[in-house]
């Protein structure tokens, strides 16, 4: 067998080097016959055998020592930043944007991929709220790089409750040789009606990725995705937190090879093609959406993770392109559900299975301590019948039949004791005690192949929703027709009030959420509070595909 | 109307494979099957000359040969084939511009271009007299690229005649400008190329349906493989900068009016020194 490389380390040995630079030079995309009906629906991609290779993670990203100047080394220009001043960054951190040979599975081959530092998913920025952070990203990519993918960048932190300059919206395009300044305060969104910081308006989960408009799905499923953690007093990542508040959840995110107790897991699904010399792949034609046929989990294929007998956190993030999820455990046990989208739900929920469509995330905690001395091993598996990039069929598929993602290898009891819990109480949501001034409709249709809202073609140049600074409004979502479109707008979380009419209440999705997976047929009514900052903010469709098709509109937070 | 087959030397050597079907044939041409009973009879002709050849040939003729054979052949509409290079092959359909010039799709109209790509036909109803307003808007932008590297080619989805497409493009103000064309072609072989651009629908009826067809422009740049597409409605401006956004931005000429309004927060990286491409030098 030859030997693994892990995706996630950027030495390769000069032999590994000249293999990959041979198959990037030479065989990047030999020998793959594009059909149109090849890539949604039949699998092409060489057989590989699963679990042969160990759950990787991302290194943490480290800020730069204090006082030291970044590489780059010109000054932050703070005018460029609203309300700079107010919340001066305490840490800062520099990254980029670079090509590197990645193999996802030791019988794949080696891909050239975007990465952020070299690795992918990229590093995992540990925050915390109450810590503002200033963040320089340089475009390092080759200048002109054949196939998939576009040097031209920019980095969103989804669901970040950022200024407009420090989004990384698709209007913030820079090129190779450029940076750009990311100001992440990491500040409660503030309580319209006592001016305060809102502690409720607590996130968690967050991930950044390329935004590139036209080429957002090509970055993405060339590598451009990493994880972005934020925690507080509650949610302190801390499962011996001496505070009686916090919620002491399991934790210890891995960082890099540093995996030894750790139990807060983050988890990016992907799913991905690769051709016959297993280089990766993409149908750069179609318009639908696109579905992988190999699974990946933090960038391999079908690993394994070793676990304890305890409880975990995972946080699962659905990082693809189109492909929705339903996520099982093979033995179909129950979990304790605790946030939607990051953002933790009052009380945790038992549930046997979690549905994410692309971009949703959702933080679990199995508690493998329930399991039989028996059993040793177990398989997340997905059981959502998918088969084009339009949206899922809505089967469920018969568990013997669904594809297995990562296998649970159970190790046996060590005797440890568990002090993590899942406490009874979480978070309460945020009230929608702003008065409502206004209420509008985004109409999701397509007419003539092309994506539209409210029957209008995206113009960055147009803006859709003016809505005033510290107000609040009621949205309605609807699509038509057999397509599905997780809608995600930046900057604020709206709160549901319904979907297709019902009440949200007592269901995962009572939570505040910033994708709103709209199935076919579906209408959803949100409540949303515009805060903090002023500017302009796209909101699209997250298959990535569509977003790149122009599924979009610009909403303005004017004075 | 020609039909779209092989290159000839090809042809020779592959000739015990059927060739597509033709979907438009004048009276003065010879009938499908009259074609395929010369070729046969004249491919077993040639088939001693083809063995003898083939040992004459280098690796490199006998690959093209055989990828080509598969491409011409292959039953689904819109296949592509990826080259070694990184660029991509599309089937070579034969062609006829406004002025009656005969062009090869994928030679003439891909290979080393850079273009946007829409589909029309000259009655419709429809989108297609805003699309061709948004066109000439987005033309008008990109003005001192146009023809030099920029191309804008408009496929006929109703086999309209040169003549039509030129009473076209003169009512609409449009004909003589460098770099727009139009070009008419077998219905099969249109709809190969709009299935290849990934402009089509799964429910076949649908996908006839010439009132609903797509209002997508496809933007290309074959030597480097980037594709990306828009609707060709809305504002030119945006269209114009899809356009672009295709060139590498070392390579990308800069358009008055067109380039992004230069972003608030982003800066040159001083002596910034780029890392060689994994892929070999840029094109």
């Amino acid at each position: 067998m030859s030997r693994s490389l892990n995706p996630l380390d950027t030495k390769v040995s000069r032999r590994q080097f000249a293999q990959g630079t041979a198959l990037a030079t030479g065989a990047f995309f030999i020998n793959t016959k594009f059909s149109r009906s090849m890539l949604a629906e039949n699998p092409t991609s060489p057989f590989t055998t699963p679990w042969m290779q160990p759950l990787a993670f991302a290194p943490w990203k480290i800020p730069i020592p204090f006082g030291q100047q970044y590489v780059t080394g010109e000054p932050i220009d703070e005018a460029r930043h609203q309300r700079y001043d107010e919340f001066r960054p305490v840490k800062f951190y520099e990254m980029q944007a670079c090509e590197q040979l990645c193999r996802p599975h030791p019988q794949l081959g080696f891909s050239a991929l975007f990465t952020y530092d070299g690795c992918v998913p990229g590093p995992t920025f540990m925050m915390r709220y109450g810590e503002p952070t200033h963040c320089r990203i340089s475009n390092c990519l080759p200048a002109a790089p054949v196939g998939f993918g576009n040097c031209d960048v920019t980095t969103h932190v989804h669901n970040g409750h950022h200024a407009p300059e420090s989004d990384g919206g698709p209007w913030n395009i820079y090129s190779p040789g450029h940076y750009h300044d990311h100001h992440w305060p990491n500040i409660y969104a503030t309580d319209i009606t006592t001016g305060q910081p809102d502690k409720l308006e607590a996130k968690g989960t967050l991930w950044y990725h390329d935004h590139c408009l036209d080429f957002t799905s090509q970055n993405v499923y060339r590598g451009l995705t990493g994880f972005w953690l934020l925690h507080d007093d509650l949610d302190s990542g801390n499962e011996n937190d001496p505070n009686p508040d916090a919620f002491r959840l399991p934790s210890g995110v891995p960082d890099g090879k540093r995996v030894k107790n750790r139990y807060d897991i983050p988890l990016v699904f992907t799913d991905r093609n690769f051709d016959a010399n297993g280089i990766l792949t993409m149908d750069l034609m179609n318009m639908d959406g696109i579905l992988g046929d190999k699974f990946l989990v933090n960038g391999r294929v079908q690993p394994y993770f070793e676990v304890e007998r305890r409880k975990y956190r995972f946080r699962l993030l659905d990082g693809g392109i189109s492909r929705a999820y339903d996520f099982w455990l093979s033995n179909g046990m129950t979990f304790q559900y605790l946030a939607n989208d990051g953002n933790m739900l009052p009380v945790p929920m038992e549930r046997q299975n979690v549905k994410l469509h692309v971009a949703e995330r959702a933080d679990i905690v199995i508690d493998f301590s329930r399991l039989p001395a028996s059993t040793t091993t177990l398989y997340l598996v997905n059981r959502a019948e998918q088969t084009n990039g339009r949206a899922p069929t809505g089967n469920t598929l018969p568990m013997n039949q669904s594809p297995q993602l990562l296998k649970f290898i159970i190790r046996p009891e060590t005797g440890v004791p568990d002090n993590s819990r899942v406490p009874t109480f979480l978070r309460a949501q945020p009230e929608m005690n702003v008065p409502v001034v206004g209420e509008r409709t985004f109409a999701l249709t397509r007419g003539n192949g092309m994506w539209q809202v409210n029957g209008q073609i995206f113009d960055q140049t147009r803006c859709d929703a003016a809505v005033k600074i510290n107000t609040a409004e009621i949205w309605n979502f609807s699509t038509a027709g057999g397509w599905s479109h997780p809608l995600h707008n930046h900057c604020e979380e709206p709160r549901y009030l319904s979907i297709n009419g019902v009440p949200v209440a007592g269901t995962t999705l009572q939570g505040r959420k910033d994708v709103h997976p709209l199935y076919p047929g579906d209408q959803i009514q949100v409540y949303i509070k515009f805060r903090d900052w002023l500017g302009k903010y796209p909101m699209h469709c997250h298959n990535l595909i569509h977003e790149d098709h122009a599924m979009m509109v610009r909403w303005d937070i004017t004075p | 109307m020609a039909q779209d087959e092989a290159p000839r030397d090809v042809q020779r050597s592959v000739d015990n494979h059927a060739p597509q079907a033709r979907d438009v044939s004048s009276p003065a041409e010879p009938t499908q099957e009259q074609t395929l009973r010369r070729r046969k009879a004249f491919g077993s002709m040639l088939l001693p000359f083809a063995a003898l050849l083939s040992g004459c040939t280098t690796q490199k003729t006998q690959n093209a040969m055989a990828r080509l054979k598969k491409l011409e052949f292959d039953d689904e509409p819109g296949a592509t084939h990826m080259e070694p290079d990184g660029t991509r092959t599309f089937r070579n359909h034969e062609l006829v511009d406004q002025d009656g010039n005969v062009v090869r799709f994928n030679d003439d109209l891909i290979r080393g271009k850079v273009f946007a790509a829409t589909f029309m036909y000259v009655q419709c109803k429809g989108i297609c007299l805003d699309m061709t307003t948004h066109m000439a808007g987005a033309y008008d932008l990109l003005k001192p690229v146009m023809d030099n590297p920029v191309q804008f080619y408009s496929f006929s989805l109703a086999e309209d005649s040169p003549e039509d497409l030129k009473q076209y493009m003169i009512d609409h103000g449009i004909y003589g400008r460098p770099g727009w064309r139009y070009f008419s072609g077998p219905k099969s072989a249109i709809k190969d190329i709009r299935w290849a651009f990934g402009f089509f629908e799964r429910d076949e009826e649908l996908d006839g349906n010439l009132n609903g067809h797509t209002g997508m422009a496809r933007f290309g740049n074959h030597r480097i493989d980037k594709w990306s597409s828009c609707p060709a409605l809305g504002n030119p401006l945006l269209t114009a900068r899809s356009m672009l956004a295709v060139i590498p931005p070392d390579r990308r000429p800069r358009v008055p009016g067109v380039e992004r309004e230069p972003d608030a927060t982003s800066r040159k990286i001083p002596n910034y020194q780029p890392r060689k491409p994994l892929g070999g030098e840029p094109l």
